[in-house]
């Protein structure tokens, strides 16, 4: 057991408050409940203010006593405070007042908000004596491990399932992780997966780091916060695979709220899934608080999973928040993917395009009221996604090298359209 | 007169094996809700289960079960009851992430 602990004073099981200390263990060993940081919250007023945060350099660590390390962050130094755009072009097109975007498809080092969970899980996984670090992933997560642990000196081993495509895998490869690929369907390899976990003695980035992993989200929030000139928005929208960072954007706001940084109000947060996996918006829609497992089927893969992990949880924070979910196809999705592009110049992967397509039709429904602000949060970069997209953004253009034939390719646009 | 000595047969030693535990969420369909699966599961393979949270709704049944045994048994368990229709899942759910 360290001596220091930071801000931090246990992990606490989520369902029956029993309390753990601060090693790599994720869930309670009695109702086998998921397990979650706890803060002294009393110390943290006492330091953390406006002012220190703005001290601060500017990247996710700006907000150290939120987050589980005890000594200040060793890895990952520059993630996060990504851009929140005010995305005026876009808001016309939706039909609302105002729209933010929290852009995390560009965030650092690997360009999706995996780097945020990533960055905690390695620095408190270093603090607990860890040389190895792992995941299973079939994309962003298995980039973020793979690269900040080789910007760490870690070892890194990775496990993907064999059919995934080549992209992803060279995203991986080349900062030198081990990459094993696992033949067998999806079950059979998280539950290999989950074995090794128990296994080996690894700092498993979202197994037994999970309860350290997960608090990374809160950053997005708190960033958004600030962004807005310490006000919480009215309505957030979040894309949902697990249900982690919608419940971790909301605790962040808590936390805010709850430490003096952020006045008190109503909010509401929104969770967005593809229709082909959607098992958390199907229960928010039907007014349950259990979701049902699904065989995910959506070319949004960074959001297809069929038992979500954090959905009872996320069930609960739309429901206590008033917030709605919807879900959309892969057209409205790829859609929605342009029209971020077309209106913004943010291209944004598949889980993007489900964000701003589910807005819009919570916007359509009333759910979002046109007079609101809202704020969108962008996970991912759309160059990841390439292959969604393919073959439905057209095709340029051909002319040979006569500036003639392009004079007449001009006109040709310009000429007014006969009805 | 001194005791027999019966040379005792050399008994044959299987490698002792170490018990394998798996911490499961298993999840009913409506149509199973009723079904004894986990007594049945118990009689039909060398395991020891062990329940240690349950909701059942009129949609879905869901069980926390800890399941002991050789890995032989543990992983044909697991298979039976996927062959039931029961959705069986690691307690930490999803671990492989996108």
């Amino acid at each position: 057991m360290e001596k220091h602990s930071g801000y931090m004073q246990a992990l606490r099981c989520r369902e029956c408050g029993r309390e753990y200390p601060l090693t790599a263990t994720h869930v309670c060993e009695f109702d086998f409940g998921p397990l979650e940081v706890v803060y002294d919250y009393n110390r943290i007023k006492k330091s953390l203010t406006r002012e220190v945060i703005q001290s601060r350099p500017k990247s996710m660590w700006r907000y150290r006593e939120l987050l589980p390390v005890a000594n200040g962050p060793t890895i990952g130094l520059e993630v996060g405070f990504t851009p929140l755009i005010k995305a005026d072009r876009l808001a016309k097109r939706l039909g609302v007042r105002e729209v933010w975007i929290k852009n995390d498809a560009v965030n650092y080092p690997t360009l999706s908000f995996k780097d945020r969970v990533v960055s905690v899980a390695l620095s408190r996984a270093r603090e607990l004596g860890f040389d190895t670090v792992a995941c299973a992933s079939t994309g962003n997560l298995a980039n973020s491990v793979a690269a900040n642990a080789a910007a760490a000196g870690l070892k890194a081993y990775v496990f993907i399932p064999t059919d995934l495509e080549s992209g992803k895998i060279i995203n991986s490869l080349i900062y030198g992780a081990n990459v094993i690929g696992i033949k067998g369907h999806y079950d059979e390899v998280n539950r290999l997966c989950a074995e090794i976990a128990g296994k080996f003695d690894w700092a498993f980035v979202n197994v037994n780091m999970r309860p350290y992993y997960a608090e990374g989200s809160k950053s997005m929030g708190y960033e958004i916060v600030e962004q807005l000139n310490w006000k919480v928005p009215k309505h957030t929208v979040v894309c949902m695979a697990s249900g982690s960072l919608l419940t971790k954007i909301h605790k962040s706001y808590q936390e805010f709220i709850q430490l003096g940084l952020a006045p008190g109000t109503d909010y509401k947060i929104h969770g967005a899934q593809a229709t082909g996996c959607s098992p958390i918006s199907t229960a928010q829609k039907a007014g349950l608080d259990f979701f049902k497992p699904v065989k995910p089927d959506t070319i949004a893969k960074s959001l297809a999973i069929g038992t979500p992990a954090d959905g009872f949880y996320a069930l609960k924070v739309m429901k206590d928040t008033g917030g709605a979910a919807e879900d959309v196809s892969d057209d409205e999705l790829r859609e929605s993917i342009r029209l971020l592009a077309e209106t913004e110049g943010i291209f944004a992967e598949t889980a993007g395009g489900v964000t701003v397509g589910v807005a819009r039709k919570l916007i359509a429904s009333g759910a979002i009221p046109e007079e609101d602000s809202l704020v969108l949060c962008i996970t991912g970069n759309g160059l990841k996604t390439l292959d969604a997209v393919s073959g439905h953004v057209g095709q340029p253009r051909e002319i040979r090298p006569s500036l003639r034939e392009f004079e007449a390719l001009v006109a040709a646009e310009a000429r007014p359209i006969k009805a | 007169m001194a005791a027999r000595t019966q040379k005792a047969k050399p008994v044959r030693r299987t490698r002792p094996v170490a018990p394998t535990r798996r911490r499961l969420w298993l999840m009913y369909p409506p149509r199973l809700i009723r079904e004894p699966l986990i007594w049945r599961l118990s009689g039909k393979f060398h395991i020891v289960t062990n329940i240690r949270q349950a909701s059942v709704t009129d949609e879905i049944g869901i069980v926390c079960l800890e399941l002991q045994g050789g890995q032989a048994d543990v992983k044909a368990s697991i298979h039976w009851l996927e062959k039931q229709g029961v959705n069986v899942e690691p307690v930490e759910i999803s671990v492989v992430e996108s």
